[in-house]
């Protein structure tokens, strides 16, 4: 773990919102980790780490002034990384189901194990990816009713994870679900990020950032 | 005597339990501050525990913490010894009754002589008992106060308190009556985030926002009182801003919400302050 800056090297537009972010500096982590980003704002953001085009990258879906200024504005970043649990898959028979703004942790996934990857996107992508893509909710939802795999992460939105998980915790699969919850120093010293399990508080930074679907109070 | 050099301390809660001696080499932290352990084991408030606005952060996180026997089990296991070894430590301890606050007292006393000053906790305000609430009766304040300084009597004391339920003069008059040897001022003061929708939360405000409220605080307690040890605590992001409290009179600057922009924020600020620390 190191507070350092990295720079940005290139900014590719995925779909009407959402932009990889790919950095010059290569350093260590593994996929499921994640960076804390300073902006303009009080308290540095996190963003789940990945690779695009063999470098160092995240995703950014803009949500207001700190993400605009990551896509648009910033050029060295200040940053502390890696946190958060890695990410090792069961076996090769699972499927990374995520939003764009997750793309980049499922390239890596893809990179290192092999795992397939399924990109859920409410609006048309304005770049090609290696990877299946379903548009819309309704297409998201057939398709994820067609899956057939031993088991799944699903990383996204809320309202994302919760559509997938619907549809899928009826099989007898396992489901791995990356959380977001609102994050101060994403090293476990302040327990902002707590989350309600079944097996009481766990915290997002320290714990996961992927949890197990079925200890979540879903 | 207390000797916080250089000037800087890490707040509590913010630094939970030494972890952000990842980042910080140890010569710039003048001392660090635990968080809060309370008699009983805290799961904390449920979520969501944090929001922040332009200036200010408010969080609800609710004193989480393992509790004072789990504590003890620990540090007398060598679970902080790393950090012992590196900087002054300071603890921080809290309950929900008057009896609570003396329970953890006599507790806490078996190992107190490995921390350089103990701060209790009188103002957290995101707890329905203890905390804020517990100097609610003066009386019982102040024999609590008593019964604890008699608990721990070689122990540095010292009282964190907030703005609110009594004037911070008044309540350090009583601090300081009881044998007290110093205060935190100031804690988190009660607020309330309210986002788009008009979904809100209930909590501790922190940030910029809280830097003229603690540096009229300051400046009322050194008026008053010349030899009361005063840890500063309130908006502290640059040297600037440390200076300004240090020249009200604080002995020392607590820095907490700004490690969340900066985790090397401490060096920062301690090299700012280097004219001043080689003076001292």
């Amino acid at each position: 773990m190191e507070n350092l800056i990295l720079t940005k090297k290139k900014v590719l537009q995925i779909n009407e919102d959402t932009f990889i972010l790919i950095f010059e500096e290569d350093p260590d982590f593994s996929p499921g980790q994640f960076v804390m980003m300073e902006t303009p704002a009080l308290v540095r953001k996190p963003f789940i780490l990945g690779r695009w085009m063999g470098k160092t990258a995240i995703s950014v879906k803009i949500r207001g002034k700190g993400t605009k200024y990551l896509v648009f504005e910033a050029t060295q970043i200040r940053c502390h990384l890696p946190l958060g649990n890695p990410f090792v898959p069961p076996n090769e028979r699972g499927m990374a189901i995520v939003s764009t703004a997750s793309i980049t942790m499922a390239s890596m996934l893809n990179e290192i194990y092999g795992v397939e990857v399924l990109v859920g996107s409410r609006t048309p992508l304005v770049m090609k990816t290696p990877f299946e893509t379903v548009v819309g909710d309704n297409a998201f939802e057939e398709r994820i009713k067609k899956l057939d795999y031993e088991w799944y992460l699903i990383s996204g939105s809320i309202e994302m994870e919760k559509k997938a998980w619907n549809i899928l915790k009826k099989r007898k699969t396992e489901i791995f679900l990356a959380l977001e919850e609102y994050m101060g120093c994403g090293i476990g010293a302040c327990k902002s990020c707590a989350i309600q399990t079944k097996y009481g508080i766990k915290h997002v930074c320290t714990d996961g950032p992927i949890f197990r679907g079925d200890e979540l109070c879903w | 005597m207390l000797v916080i050099n250089p000037p800087i301390v890490i707040a509590s809660g913010v630094g939970g339990f030494g972890e952000y001696m990842h980042f910080i080499p140890p010569e710039y932290v003048g001392a660090y501050t635990l968080k809060t352990i309370t008699y009983k084991p805290k799961s904390g408030n449920p979520p969501p525990r944090m929001r922040a606005g332009e200036f200010y952060i408010l969080n609800s996180i609710g004193l989480e913490n393992p509790g004072i026997e789990r504590f003890l089990k620990d540090v007398k296991k060598g679970e902080f010894n790393h950090l012992f070894e590196k900087v002054k430590v300071i603890a921080s301890l809290g309950g929900e009754s008057k009896d609570e606050y003396l329970k953890i007292s006599e507790r806490f006393s078996e190992i107190s002589e490995k921390f350089e000053a103990v701060e209790f906790n009188f103002s957290c305000p995101n707890v329905e008992k203890g905390g804020l609430s517990i100097i609610e009766n003066k009386q019982e304040w102040r024999d609590t106060l008593r019964l604890i300084r008699e608990t721990l009597p070689n122990t540095f004391l010292i009282a964190k308190i907030g703005m609110e339920g009594i004037f911070v003069e008044k309540a350090v008059e009583l601090i300081k009556t009881e044998g007290w040897d110093g205060v935190t001022l100031i804690n988190t003061i009660r607020g309330l985030h309210m986002d788009a929708g008009r979904n809100y939360v209930v909590g501790g405000l922190s940030g910029p926002i809280l830097k003229p409220i603690a540096l009229r605080m300051i400046y009322e307690v050194r008026k008053h009182f010349e030899d009361i040890f005063i840890i500063a605590s309130g908006g502290v992001y640059t040297a600037e801003d440390a200076k300004e409290y240090l020249d009200l009179g604080a002995d020392a600057v607590a820095v907490g919400s700004a490690l969340f922009k900066d985790p090397n924020v401490v060096e920062k600020i301690v090299k700012g302050l280097s004219d001043r620390i080689t003076r001292e």
